[in-house]
């Protein structure tokens, strides 16, 4: 019933495979060079109590505890969109699906990130009132993960209902047009969003693979295939600006 | 309502022998109008049409409507329940002239006076909510015994008919029963979606859902009704998702409306308890239900008072579920049980004379309960088990990694050991308990008995067991028992017949 997923900074230990620590709404957790904190930060810079930040719901709050550091979360995702956090400000609500909280620590920048994978989008043709039988996940349509989702859709949706799904490296081309930065690695941390962000059951790496689980990018294909959260209307997402411009 | 219609049909439009009249309704899958009978027939003069555009749309969507209006139509046709609304019949509209219908299917139902959704916005807090309730809760209740889950419990899916009385409706989220849960669309309506289920893992096949998602959809509904509000406070869905969330996480605490009368106020509390195993099941929340509706506050239902009966029946199914939920703990040698009770548990349906060791007796039997179908029954476990390992707990045969009582192979019973349904984080390791070997068999044996072909050649039961040695596939590809198993097979089919009640299937 987690709602807010916590990425604390990499540290030399897990460099492969950060953390994640889930939080419940209304569950806090304080970070700072103090040990005592939930997620203690070692770095000279940082306050002994750093911060908190806690779940509310579907988005999250922050407090800043320091004395005269000002924190910026940001939108990786939102061309510099970002709010400042000044000090002594207690419950500050964040509204991104994907923060990045930088700490100025002496010299360095220190990056929390901040996942809100539960955020509510309105799907065409639900009603104003809240008693609409509706899709148990929503996802937003402007974000990468969704254009990652529909390039690893496309094949399916465009006639072949067993087309093979298109590789990693494919997807990176598919989406150079309209995302030039994409590369393997950040296809590749989207579909692992996807898989966390849709609820799939948790992958086979967990223990030995039984009958019933495919491949990640099959599972999340299939599911969103199912539930229509990928329309053949959604492909546009796919084509280039100037294509979408004449939408 | 300002939602433009998902299907549009002109007054006066002919469909079979129907003529369609005004609109009734719609929601985001298709619309229901009213229609009357203008040719000859056997039907009633009037009913409602459903109408669900599975003419039109792209084929992914087509592919999703369809396993929406099967699950309704397969519904329909397997169940007809004094509580459930009524289909008389399916059409499919054939006219080339208009895309936008042609090719939708019908759904020829019951016509009802109107919801409970408009109702209750007309007039909150309606005088007979009791009486209305506890029709739908027996509605719940027959569901249920059928072995479905109806999935979308809300004010809006229970319509009310000529005479005052309501009935379920809009099945299409309800889904069979596999063992001890089902599988629906993940679609749900946030107020009534039980905690544990909103933000829940989502497999391929949809989401796991139980009876007890129905029974919390009716603890809200019972509070709407009763007090004009919803259980949970929070102006918003949202606000009353969080809610709950909160409440099953522990760090809040339900606190139902100080109008709700002193009978409801247990019972919805029992509706809305935190976890599904703590819930209320569904013939305990009947009775009670009927009880609180017979204790005075409504005249039209007359009904005995008898507290002590209900009191006692909780109990009992507080110490049922106790024994039920308790698999890792129990022994196998009684639990509090006196040894000659455990001689004769379950006798109607296993007999007591034939040698199956007493202390198996009752999770042999309770494993066969797990699952509502009616071809697992306690004759064919203790059967298989007989035929399997001879009833020994220490069977270990790695050349065929088959180990215990059951026979289980390790990595595969890893996926049915857990009662929630959910696989165990790892490979349980030998010795396996012979309380966790049969308990799994139980729910493995209801997963394998829907998925074998219809019309296969012999007693379903032994191919069920075959299946359980095998694959229910291989038995599917091969058509019937496959050879290498036939030995096997008149084994469980001797004991069977051996195990089985005299007059018992």
């Amino acid at each position: 019933m987690y709602s807010i997923i916590v990425v604390p900074p990499p540290t030399p230990e897990d460099e492969h495979r950060p953390a994640q620590i889930r939080l419940a709404p209304g569950e806090r957790l304080t970070f700072g060079r103090a040990p005592g904190n939930d997620l203690p930060i070692p770095h000279d810079g940082v306050s002994r109590g750093a911060g908190e930040l806690t779940a509310q719901g579907a988005f999250w709050i922050l407090s800043n505890l320091s004395a005269q550091a000002t924190y910026v979360v940001e939108n990786p995702e939102g061309a510099g969109e970002h709010i400042k956090v000044g000090p002594g400000r207690l419950d500050a609500p964040v509204p991104f699906e994907f923060s990045r909280i930088v700490l100025p620590a002496a010299g360095d920048l220190l990056t929390i990130e901040v996942w809100a994978p539960r955020h509510d989008y309105l799907r065409e043709g639900a009603g104003p009132d809240g008693d609409t039988t509706a899709p148990a996940f929503s996802v937003d349509r402007t974000k990468r993960y969704f254009a990652v989702l529909a390039a690893l859709c496309e094949p399916r949706l465009r006639g072949d209902p067993h087309a093979p799904l298109p590789t990693v490296d494919q997807v990176v081309d598919r989406l150079r047009p309209v995302w030039p930065a994409a590369s393997r690695t950040s296809v590749q941390w989207n579909i692992d969003y996807l898989a966390v962000k849709l609820r799939l059951k948790p992958g086979p790496d967990t223990a030995d693979p039984g009958p019933r689980l495919n491949g990640k990018k099959e599972s999340l294909v299939s599911l969103a295939l199912r539930f229509d959260l990928v329309c053949e209307d959604d492909l546009v997402v796919l084509a280039g600006p100037s294509a979408r411009a004449a939408r | 309502m300002t939602e433009p219609y998902a299907v549009s049909v002109p007054k006066g439009y002919r469909v079979g022998v129907w003529e369609v009249r005004e609109p009734i309704a719609t929601g985001a899958f298709g619309s229901v109008y009213a229609a009357r009978r203008a040719g000859e027939g056997e039907l009633p003069r009037t009913a409602a049409l459903k109408f669900l555009p599975t003419g039109t749309g792209t084929p992914r969507q087509l592919a999703h409507l369809r396993d929406l209006v099967e699950r309704e139509v397969e519904l329909h046709r397997r169940l007809t329940r004094p509580r459930l609304v009524r289909m008389y019949e399916t059409l499919v509209v054939d006219d080339p002239q208009r895309p936008d219908l042609d090719g939708a299917t019908v759904l020829v139902l019951e016509k009802a006076e109107g919801s409970l959704s408009a109702r209750l916005a007309a007039s909150p807090r309606p005088g007979d909510g009791p009486a209305l309730l506890t029709h739908i809760c027996e509605g719940l209740a027959q569901l249920h015994r059928a072995g479905w889950v109806h999935g979308d419990l809300k004010p809006a899916n229970v319509l009310l008919m000529q005479d005052g009385s309501a009935r379920l409706a809009d099945f299409n989220m309800a889904a069979e029963l596999e063992g001890t849960h089902a599988y629906t669309p993940a679609f749900s309506t946030p107020d009534y979606t039980p905690p544990e289920l909103l933000w829940s893992e989502i497999g391929e096949r949809g989401r796991r859902i139980r009876p007890s998602a129905d029974v919390w959809a009716f603890g809200v509904l019972a509070h709407l009704v009763l007090t004009d509000s919803f259980p949970l406070p929070g102006g918003t869905p949202s606000a009353r998702r969080d809610a709950a969330v909160a409440y099953a996480r522990g760090t809040d605490e339900l606190r139902l409306s100080p109008e709700l009368p002193d009978a409801w106020r247990e019972i919805v509390r029992c509706a809305l308890a935190r976890t599904h195993a703590d819930r209320i099941g569904t013939e305990a929340l009947l009775r009670r239900v009927e009880a609180a509706a017979g204790s005075g506050c409504s005249p039209r239902i007359p009904r005995a008072r008898r507290p002590r009966v209900v009191l006692g029946t909780v109990a009992a199914t507080v110490a049922v579920a106790a024994l039920g939920y308790g698999v890792s703990t129990w022994t196998g040698h009684g639990g509090g049980t006196d040894h000659s009770a455990l001689a004769s548990y379950g006798a109607s349906e296993l007999r007591t004379d034939k040698g199956v060791p007493v202390v198996y007796r009752k999770l042999i039997v309770d494993s066969a309960h797990i699952c509502p179908r009616p071809d697992v029954t306690p004759a064919l476990i203790a059967a298989m088990l007989k035929a399997g390992s001879n009833f020994n707990p220490d069977l270990s045969d790695p050349g065929k990694q088959e180990f215990g009582i059951a026979r289980w192979t390790p990595r595969v019973l890893r996926w049915w050991m857990r009662d929630d349904g959910i696989p165990a984080p790892a490979t349980p390791t030998p010795p396996l308990s012979p309380s966790v070997s049969i308990k799994s068999m139980g729910r493995y044996l209801c997963f394998i008995d829907p998925h074998l072909k219809a019309g296969l050649p012999g007693d379903k039961r032994v191919l069920v067991a075959a299946a359980y040695q095998t694959s229910y596939g291989k038995v599917n590809d091969t058509g019937g028992v496959p050879p290498e198993y036939s030995d096997y097979s008149a084994r469980v089919a001797h004991w069977l017949k051996e195990y089985t009640p005299p007059g018992k299937k």
